[in-house]
Formats: structure tokens, sequence, C-alpha cells
């Protein structure tokens, strides 16, 4: 009984350990292009990168062309599906999200 | 002999020179045009490198520096064939002055520290050179890494407060390096840039101490200022150096400065 109270109490501690770094942090996207291809990077303001974030690609009209996660360094590219103004959109965990807007005068 | 008055006038513009040449603080200046660039702000950012009196807005000549570049995610980029020449004075100077700037891509998220090495320039109200070692950092697109970094000057101050998106009335800390270790006692020269952009108002100092605030660092040669104006503020560490400059077959000391500048907003 008490180990698994404690137990619960660590896993507690840790859970809301992480909940209040990830508080504490906004997540940003940030996306260039060299040639025919995205290049994104995901990270929080400190640069731990953001893995395993959805990112979502979409045109002026809200239609996802391109949808994919990032990898361990907060990275994912795509070949370029339009050369026009671009939404990407950053899902992180937890609710949390942000936007860039690849402009195409940049393609 | 002369009429009274024109003596009095001479004597009343002697003191004033003599004020002048005391009162002012140099400042080496690295002023772009935004300290945080957002996606909205687009890549492109303005730089000016001058030598300047920041409360009085006025210019001295400034040779082309010896060292300018941008130091990011610990890479150095050597700018200096980037930089030209411009001219600027204040309302009340009648020549133009020399001063530099440029324009930068910003291509990355992060921060990035833009520093310069000036030419040594001759000061003969203080019989010495003077080296201003100058630093500012912007930051890009919500990547808050690098502002703490050290360039490896002979002097440059770290700033212990991430050194932008700061509020008017805000602290700023700094620890002021010598050949990398702390400078114990190291004194510190505040000044407001009257020419900051967005200034609503000239400010004028009511008596000469206001024009230059004076800190002194600690045995770790930390220091704190709290910015009491919207705007860009410097920060100037004096020592000086180990080593001398010959002038006309005569060595002269060299005031080595390690100086700063961050930007305060109000809050709204």
């Amino acid at each position: 009984m008490r180990n698994h109270l404690s137990i619960f109490l660590w896993a507690l501690a840790f859970f809301l350990g992480t909940v209040h770094v990830a508080l504490a942090h906004k997540v940003n996207i940030f996306a260039y292009v060299e040639g025919n291809t995205v290049f994104t990077e995901s990270y929080f303001p400190d640069g731990k990168p953001v893995e395993g974030g959805v990112v979502e690609v979409q045109d002026q009209k809200g239609v996802t062309l391109v949808e994919g996660k990032t990898d361990e360094k907060g990275l994912f590219h795509f070949p370029l599906p339009k050369k026009e103004d671009l939404t990407i959109i950053l899902n992180a965990s937890m609710g949390h999200k942000n936007t860039f807007l690849l402009k195409g005068s940049e393609m | 002999m002369l009429p009274k008055h024109i003596l009095f006038q001479a004597v009343g513009l002697t003191c004033l020179l003599g004020l002048s040449a005391t009162g002012h603080a140099h400042f080496g200046a690295v002023i772009p045009s935004d300290d945080i660039i957002s996606q909205e702000d687009g890549r492109k950012i303005e730089i000016a490198v001058k030598f300047i009196h920041p409360m009085e807005r006025h210019y001295m000549h400034m040779a082309k520096p010896k060292q300018f570049g941008v130091l990011q995610a610990g890479r150095k980029t050597d700018l200096l064939p980037a930089l030209t020449g411009t001219k600027g004075k204040a309302p009340d100077q009648n020549e133009d002055f020399t001063a530099w700037k440029t324009e930068y891509e910003i291509k990355r998220p992060g921060d990035y520290t833009f520093y310069v090495e000036p030419a040594p320039y001759w000061e003969p109200a203080e019989d010495a050179f003077i080296v201003h070692y100058t630093k500012v950092c912007v930051n890009a697109f919500g990547l808050e890494a690098g502002w703490d970094e050290a360039v490896g000057l002979e002097t440059e101050i770290i700033p212990l407060t991430r050194p932008y998106g700061l509020w008017t009335g805000n602290l700023f800390t700094g620890q002021v390096l010598v050949n990398g270790k702390p400078a114990a006692g190291a004194e510190v020269e505040v000044e407001y840039l009257n020419e900051s952009p967005g200034n609503p108002s000239i400010v004028v100092p009511p008596g000469d101490p206001f024009v230059t605030q004076v800190v002194k660092a600690d045995a770790n040669g930390i220091f704190s200022y709290a910015m009491p104006r919207a705007g860009w503020w410097g920060f100037a560490a004096l020592s000086e150096a180990e080593w001398k400059l010959e002038r006309d077959g005569v060595e002269k000391a060299v005031e080595i400065g390690a100086v700063y500048w961050v930007h305060a907003t109000d809050m709204k």
C-alpha cells in the first residue's frame, strides 16, 4: 500500500513537472526554402527541439497539402508543393500550436 | 584693453569647452533597426555603427572598424566587407561625421550578437586612444539561445539579463570581462540614446551629472542599472589597456571600453 502510494506520488510529481515545463515554453516553427525543398524547424524558446510535433501545410484556401511529424531534432522537410504563400502549422503536445507563413516570394 | 563683456564671454566659453571635454562620455554604438525579428517583420535589418555622445546626439569621426561581425549559434561571420560609409551629425553640429552601416539578412532562428572592434580613436582631451569593443544582440523567430555567449574580445560585457524584450524600468545586469576575466570594480558609464527611434521628446539633462550615469561593478565584474525610459541604452565599461600606442613618437595610454546596447519598451 505504502509502495503504491509512493509510486503514485512520484508519477504525479513527474507529470506536474512535465506540465510545468511545457506551459512555461511556447512552441515555435520556422521554415525556409532551399531549391525545391521546404525545411522546417520546431523548437521551444530555449532551443529544445519539439519532437513528434504534427506539421500541417496549407495553401491560402485552407487545403491541406502536406502532413508529417518532426523528428528528434524538431526537423521536418518536404518537397515544395506549390509556389505560393503556405501556412505551416505546428501542433505539439497538449494543444501547443504555432504557425509560420512561408511567403511565395521566398520560393 | 578688451571690453569687459567680451572678456566674460571668453571666460564663459572656456568653461563651457572645458566642461564639454570632460562631461561627455564617448560611446561606440551598434544600433540595429529592430532587436526582435518576428515572421511579420521580414528578414532584413539595418545596422548602424558609429562613435557618439548618445545623450547629446553628437557624432565623432569613426574610421573603418578593424573588425565587424556577427556571432550566431557559436559561429562567427565576418561582416566587415559589407560595411559602407555614411554621414551623421547632431542638429547643433556644423559638419558631417563619418559613421557606418550595413544591411543584414537573418536566415535562421536564434540570437545574433553583432560586434565591432573599432580602429583606435585619438582623443586629445584625454591624451589617450579610445577603443570601444561594442556589441548588441538581435533575437530572431522566437529562438532565445546564444545571447549570453562571449565573442572573445579583449574586453566585453556578458549580459546576465536576457538583452531583448526588456520593459522600461527593467534592471539590466551584465558582467564585465577583460581578457576573459571578471573586471573587479570596473566603472560602467550609462547613457540614453537621445536619437532613439520613437523617442517622443529629446531629453534635456538638468545638469551635467545626468548626462552619463555611473555605476561600479562588484568584485565579480557584475553591475546593474534600471532603465527609466523607452529607447536604446548604452553601457560602457572602461579599463586601461595593458598595451600602449605611439603618437608622434610618444607612447600613449589606450582606454578600452566594453560597450553593450539594449532596448527598453514601455508597457502599454
